[in-house]
């Protein structure tokens, strides 16, 4: 890891800690935000890291990207973090200029229509769609696939949450005039795809980390007949299995970050997405088990990362979508699945 | 929590060209017929010829220094050739203990003498080792051992027994940990590790038959055993330390999460010949937990090869692992129309047999999994 990147990291750690109680992720239940703690990401410049200077950002790359975003489950922050950076990753990605103002993105299964420069269609749980001015999305024309830049101020927007009470809005556009296109073929799409899914990986795993961490502690501050409930096996067993899938989730994400710098993946990510799906469920059933009835309370934080597991494991490109592209690969592959998780890595294009 | 971040290992141009060495001549040997792939031939494949013809490939000991035969190379090399064993259920267990735990024990611990007399000859797949730890009331609680050896002229003799020994029947020498003080309070104490000549007078070998009626344990017995003074490994009473450095090696290895590979291996091969993507979906749940438990399993290998302490994490991948080990039969078995059988013609009936009796056993070697949630939740208290 380098210097540059532990300081960026210990930056954001150390504004997350400081500034996000209990009651700053409540605020999203009455429909508020963390705005000031947005205010110190913008004041510190954090949201344009992996951007190029070139283009206004701060420079750095995915993995101080991605390493941040598990910061943002880690902590539950009520910010469009995520979705204001990849929305501008994507644009820089495909020669687009990236927005200063508060973008959010959404690769849709069901792409827009765009015709003669007007995109129509309507896209469900957008990200933070009711706060944010520029909207990342996909749109098709005439079997062309393009990433399209949208002034929100063109859509309807409806408010929804998630299960953790996100804003995940519906968004329609009747012919909405789009402000910028990047024609971009299958590969990239894919690729696309899978930074999306790299950054749900990334929120989910620091997530993950807290509920463990949030387990081992509760477990020793809380006494039943007479001594710390950790002293029980039956706890321990617990412990140990949280213990496991954090440590399966940690290292599922470090190996896609080491794979996607390098530019080479092939079907890690969606193995990671099908792993993350799995550890959040297996996480949240035993740290609810272990904290017992104060953590099903909504007094208690620990449904700030169980929710956001539940909400998480299902948006953008799911276990449901990855499992099937793998068996399609599979089918189609000539070698045995030895083979398959063996080969040689081919180098992607970035 | 430290201890259970572990780093990422991307294999060099030559470790993959190993890897494909390896397998070309895997491939090679089970088209001649030299051997049937089988779902945990770890444990299950002893074969000294097939062993034989390893140590002939220089793939015994592989990490090794020369001086004593070895190849000197790295530890994820090590790892590259047991994934190839293990994949392609390759019968490795008549060398298995000696290379995975004796070796690099006697490398350790050893005396000049038993590194020149035992290494060469282990290299050569000539020489086998069981590894003499549980007893008959003494398997979880390792730390109980009772066998006793009474310090004589020129050496110890050996009272006791063992138990659950694998492959004692093809070993030439065990690996023994026994009492060389009387029991104390500290019980951890007074324990020392004993090579034991298996062909000795006194030693009596008795199979346990395991559930399938195969034949892979077994009861050894001590009665007045002479062991000479030079066959004492290590430090007299460090037993347990000693002990305790081998078990890193032997939780965190390919052989607990490759099991039953063979199995799923073959299950695809089916379903892709059934066209079946709702099943192949179901089986990639399977793939991609696999490729969850191999980055940690490589992670461990890379920081054992590196001295660090892995103690936490490869009690985290075997407890996790054979689970998943477990699991695969299970799943399998729900995407299949399977007749499973020992001595089905159709391979993914023979996997399923054999991972399904099989099955039972993964949580319970080399530390059952009560054991190893006990160490994990006691690392990550203390973390």
């Amino acid at each position: 890891m380098s210097e540059m990147r532990d300081m960026i990291i210990d930056v954001v750690e150390r504004i997350f800690k400081d500034n996000i109680h209990k009651e700053t992720v409540d605020l999203l239940e009455k429909g508020k935000w963390a705005v000031d703690v947005w205010n110190l990401i913008l004041e510190n410049e954090i949201e344009k890291v992996a951007i190029k200077e070139a283009t206004g950002g701060a420079g750095g790359d995915i993995e101080d990207l991605l390493n941040l975003y598990q910061l943002v489950g880690k902590y539950a922050a009520p910010i469009p973090f995520v979705e204001h950076t990849l929305a501008n990753l994507i644009l820089e990605y495909t020669n687009l200029l990236p927005q200063a103002e508060l973008s959010t993105v959404h690769l849709a299964a069901q792409p827009l229509t765009l015709k003669d420069g007007k995109v129509t269609g309507q896209i469900l749980f957008v990200p933070w769609a009711r706060y944010a001015k520029k909207f990342v999305t996909l749109a098709t024309e005439q079997g062309n696939q393009f990433v399209v830049l949208i002034d929100l101020k063109d859509a309807t927007i409806q408010q929804q949450t998630n299960l953790a009470a996100e804003p995940r809005d519906t968004v329609t556009l009747s012919e909405a005039t789009i402000l910028a296109s990047s024609l971009i073929n299958d590969e990239q799409v894919e690729f696309l795809q899978k930074l999306q899914t790299a950054a749900t990986v990334s929120k989910m795993t620091g997530a993950i980390e807290r509920a463990f961490e949030l387990s081992v502690q509760f477990s020793k501050e809380r006494e039943q007949f007479g001594r710390p409930i950790h002293r029980f096996q039956l706890v321990q067993q617990h412990l140990a299995i949280l213990a496991g899938e954090q440590a399966l989730s940690t290292a599922a994400l470090d190996n896609i970050v080491a794979l996607l710098l390098k530019g080479e993946s092939n079907d890690e990510i969606a193995y990671a997405r099908l792993k993350l799906d799995d550890a959040s469920r297996i996480v949240a059933t035993s740290a609810h088990q272990v904290h017992a009835a104060i953590g099903v309370t909504h007094e208690h934080r620990l449904h700030h990362y169980t929710r956001r597991l539940w909400a998480w494991r299902d948006e953008d490109y799911s276990a449901k979508y990855w499992k099937k592209e793998l068996a399609k690969q599979l089918v189609n592959s000539s070698g045995t699945l030895w083979e398959t998780l063996t080969k040689k890595k081919q180098v992607e294009h970035i | 929590m430290a201890v259970l971040n572990l780093p990422t290992v991307q294999f060099t141009r030559e470790q993959e060209e190993f890897r494909e060495e390896v397998r070309a001549f895997l491939q090679g040997e089970l088209q001649k017929g030299t051997f049937q792939t089988k779902c945990d031939s770890w444990l299950s494949g002893s074969d000294p010829a097939f062993s034989k013809l390893i140590g002939q490939q220089g793939w015994i000991g592989l990490t090794w220094p020369k001086e004593y035969g070895g190849a000197e190379r790295s530890s994820i090399d090590r790892y590259i050739l047991t994934e190839e064993f293990l994949a392609i259920g390759a019968p490795v267990a008549a060398h298995w203990f000696a290379d995975r735990q004796t070796g690099p024990l006697l490398l350790r611990f050893g005396t000049d003498y038993q590194k020149n007399f035992f290494l060469p000859k282990i290299v050569k797949g000539e020489c086998f080792f069981a590894i003499g730890l549980s007893e008959p009331n003494s398997g979880s609680d390792l730390a109980s051992v009772r066998t006793k050896a009474e310090k004589v002229e020129g050496g110890w003799i050996v009272n006791g027994a063992k138990t659950w020994t694998s492959n004692a029947h093809d070993a030439h020498y065990m690996v023994t940990l026994v009492r060389t003080e009387p029991m104390t309070e500290k019980k951890h104490q007074g324990l020392s590790q004993l090579i034991i000549n298996l062909k000795s007078e006194g030693v009596t070998i008795k199979p346990i038959h395991y559930l399938t009626g195969e034949h892979h344990f077994n009861d050894v017995f001590f009665d007045n055993v002479f062991v000479p003074d030079e066959m004492v490994v290590g430090t007299l009473g460090n037993g347990w330390v000693q002990g305790l450095a081998e078990l890193a090696f032997e939780r965190s290895g390919p052989e607990r999460i490759l099991s039953t590979f063979p199995l799923l291996n073959e299950a695809i091969e089916e379903l892709k010949r059934k066209q079946d993507l709702e099943g192949l979906g179901e089986a990639s749940k399977l793939v991609a937990e696999f490729w969850s438990l191999r980055n940690l399993s490589i992670g461990v290998a890379k920081v054992l090869e590196e001295g660090g302490e892995v103690g936490v994490s490869a009690a985290l991948v075997k407890s996790v692992g054979t689970k998943f080990e477990q699991k695969i039969p299970e799943v399998v078995r729900l995407l299949l129309d399977v007749y499973p059988n020992l001595k089905a013609e159709r391979e993914v009936d023979r996997f399923l047999a054999e991972s399904t009796l099989h099955a039972p056993g993964f949580t319970i070697r080399g530390g059952t999994s009560e054991v190893l949630y006990g160490i994990i939740a006691k690392g990550v208290l203390a973390g």
